[in-house]
């Protein structure tokens, strides 16, 4: 199979997952709206709730994704593994967007605050910001060998980086206990919203690995096309 | 190992020397620091806020912002003439590269610090000269921390362009875990409390010495021309 | 002629920028006292193969297997301009774990003694390419790769370096020169190695060949390949 059959299947693919994870969120949205319990405490508001965690799932999932790649990368120095890293960060760095702004409009109405500098919301903002860093990098070095170690480089300091900053943060919180009104912790959920929760996160998951597989296509093809286009130079 | 520790000191001693002729990057840390102590010190309402509680904050964004002048300088300086090349012909291992920028980086900054302290003190009017071993401590294990890992960036960035606006860009969220340590520390150390109440911070800080020196030693030949 | 070992042997080299093939499946061997001129059009892979021989580029295929030291002058002098040619030099001396007495040497042999104390960043192009060839001196290696030694040197200089090299030579050092001034390097090399996009076509001794008759060698391989 050539580079292009490879790229236009994972392409479709990609494309079909994501339609199928598209509808299935309208209905995940359809069943958390009208057939779950409104919170108690939070009232509607808590139903953001049900995009907010998974999308923060997803988007640590990818960067997760993006650091293991990245140390293949350097170990088997195989171009598709640096592709796919940064496919990887890239719908990272989407669903991190997602996260952060759902994160301020739920936490308004619950916490009394547009941002708290909670832990997980903390880390999650630093995270974005050192993946932000690592897409303007790419964009910056020409040379796709090059470009690919030093991505690895950052990928893999940012997995090391993540506890250290989730640490940092939960010893700044213990010692200087902001006024919240309520914890930012999960409250235990009754089942049904659990159910309806659980079911987007599973929708999340495979939307990611569907925004994956379209923008790892999208990265194959474009090596396609720089390499066409060097092989015409030469010629 | 020694030969390692070698090749190290002169590629250290090397750079040093290097920036001592123009003492371009450190007097543009120095000038810098100064400014950053001075702007802070005015941007709070005396009335409302003492000195001493933004003093932590003040020192430690003069330092990390002084360093960060100072770094690209040290990769900067083997690209003229591509320098590295001479190194990278030696027969001495790559890591002794990354060792010895690291050591000249370190000395670098600490000149910078040895000269903003007593301008900290002076400006701010903190009582310090008997927790100087305190800070000292925390000075250290701070500035060690992020040294090694914005040498390491450098490698990268100075390959770019706009490598001046890269290497904040991308050491900034490492700068987190140290430098909102330090703080911490530092504030408690000018607040007279004693060290223990610190321990978590400390250990943290420790801990990111640790780990970063050695995932940034490990990463660094992958950022040399290969 | 006894066969000596060689003392750098590549076998299948190729490597790649990115997506581009610079170098197609290299093969070449430089014996002891052997001064290869290498020969080719701008963009023929001539700088990228130096590098690779050297040990600064990694091939992306093949082998490259070196016995004993290798330095190499290239474009660049390789040298801090801010600092002397005797700090350059000893900086460099330490690197190697050559004694300082040899730097005093190089300094002496390149006839840059007199003005060793002063900056590299004051020197003339000829000058700082004798600190470079000083440099890639020190280890005394069993190899030298220069890339364009005598681009914009004037006659004086030139008349160093040659000298320099010549005398490397008949100790026995193998060289690679890339290079396009090959009348002048014709009494130092010998054989000629011709590289066309990528690909060594042939290394030919020189064996008393004129000037001309290698040319001509040149101008039909470029053409017919």
């Amino acid at each position: 199979m050539t580079q292009r059959d490879r790229a236009l299947l994972f392409a479709r693919r990609g494309t079909l997952v994501t339609a199928v994870m598209l509808v299935a969120l309208a209905g995940v949205y359809v069943r958390a709206l009208l057939f779950t319990p409104i919170e108690r405490f939070q009232g509607p508001a808590q139903k953001i709730f049900y995009v907010h965690a998974p999308a923060a799932w997803s988007a640590l999932l990818a960067f997760a994704v993006t650091g293991v790649l990245s140390i293949l990368y350097l170990w088997l120095r195989d171009r598709r593994l640096d592709l796919a890293g940064a496919a990887s960060a890239e719908v990272g760095v989407a669903f991190s967007v997602i996260m952060l702004t759902t994160g301020p409009i739920w936490g308004k109405p619950i916490w009394g605050t547009w941002w708290t500098w909670d832990a997980r919301l903390t880390s999650t903002l630093f995270i974005f910001l050192l993946f932000v860093g690592y897409i303007v990098l790419r964009g910056a070095l020409v040379d796709p060998e090059m470009r690919a170690r030093y991505s690895a480089v950052i990928g893999i300091m940012g997995l090391v980086l993540v506890p250290f900053i989730h640490f940092t943060v939960f010893l700044f919180r213990t010692l200087h206990p902001d006024p919240i009104l309520m914890k930012p912790d999960k409250p235990s959920l009754p089942g049904d919203m659990l159910l309806t929760l659980l079911m987007s996160f599973g929708v999340f998951t495979v939307l990611y690995v569907g925004f994956l597989a379209q923008r790892y296509a999208l990265g194959l093809l474009e090596d396609l096309r720089d390499e066409e286009a060097a092989g015409h130079a030469v010629s | 190992m020694g030969e390692m520790l070698r090749a190290a000191m002169a590629i250290a001693v090397k750079d040093l020397a290097v920036e001592w002729r123009t003492k371009t990057a450190l007097v543009s840390s120095l000038a810098f620091a100064v400014l950053v102590l001075a702007v802070l010190f005015f941007a709070r309402d005396p009335t409302a806020v003492s000195a001493v509680d933004v003093a932590p904050g003040a020192l430690w964004v003069t330092f990390t912002f002084a360093a960060m002048i100072g770094l690209n300088r040290a990769f900067l300086m083997e690209r003229e003439n591509r320098a590295l090349d001479g190194i990278l012909l030696a027969p001495v291992p790559r890591t002794a590269l990354f060792l010895g920028k690291v050591a000249a980086n370190l000395a670098f900054v600490a000149a910078v610090e040895v000269v903003s302290v007593p301008l900290f003190v002076l400006f701010y009017d903190v009582p310090l000269w008997d927790r100087l071993p305190a800070l000292a401590l925390v000075i250290g294990t701070a500035t060690f921390a992020f040294v090694v890992v914005g040498t390491l960036l450098s490698s990268m960035v100075v390959r770019t362009r706009f490598s001046e606006i890269m290497l904040p860009l991308l050491l900034l969220p490492f700068l987190v875990p140290p430098v909102v340590g330090a703080v911490q520390v530092t504030a408690r150390i000018l607040a007279g409390r004693p060290l223990s109440e610190a321990a978590g911070w400390l250990r943290l800080l420790l801990a990111f010495d640790i780990v970063f020196f050695a995932i940034s030693t490990l990463l660094f030949t992958a950022t040399l021309d290969e | 002629m006894l066969r000596a070992e060689p003392v750098l042997a590549a076998r299948g080299v190729s490597r790649r920028y990115g997506h581009r093939r610079v170098l197609f499946d290299v093969n070449l061997e430089i014996l002891p006292g052997q001064a290869l001129l290498l020969v080719g059009p701008n963009g023929a892979g001539k700088t990228t193969l130096l590098r690779v021989l050297a040990g600064l580029l990694r091939p992306s295929g093949g082998s490259v297997e070196r016995r004993g030291s290798v330095s190499m002058v290239a474009h660049h002098s390789m040298l801090y301009d801010v600092l002397t040619a005797r700090e350059n030099l000893r900086f460099f001396a330490r690197l190697h774990g050559v004694a300082r007495q040899r730097v005093d040497e190089l300094l002496e042999q390149l006839g840059l003694a007199p003005r060793a104390d002063e900056r590299v960043a004051a020197f003339s192009r000829g000058m700082t390419q004798r600190a470079a060839i000083a440099r890639a001196l020190l280890p005394d290696p069993e190899l030298l790769l220069l890339d364009e030694p005598l681009t914009g040197l004037d006659d004086a200089s030139s008349r160093v370096v040659l000298d320099v090299l010549a005398a490397l030579r008949d100790r026995g050092r193998a060289m690679a020169i890339a290079s396009h001034q090959l009348a002048e390097l014709m009494g130092l090399v010998t054989a000629v190695g011709f590289l066309k996009e990528g690909r060594l076509l042939a290394v030919e001794p020189t064996d008393g060949r004129g000037t001309d008759s290698i040319m001509g060698r040149y101008r039909s391989l470029m053409a017919h390949g």
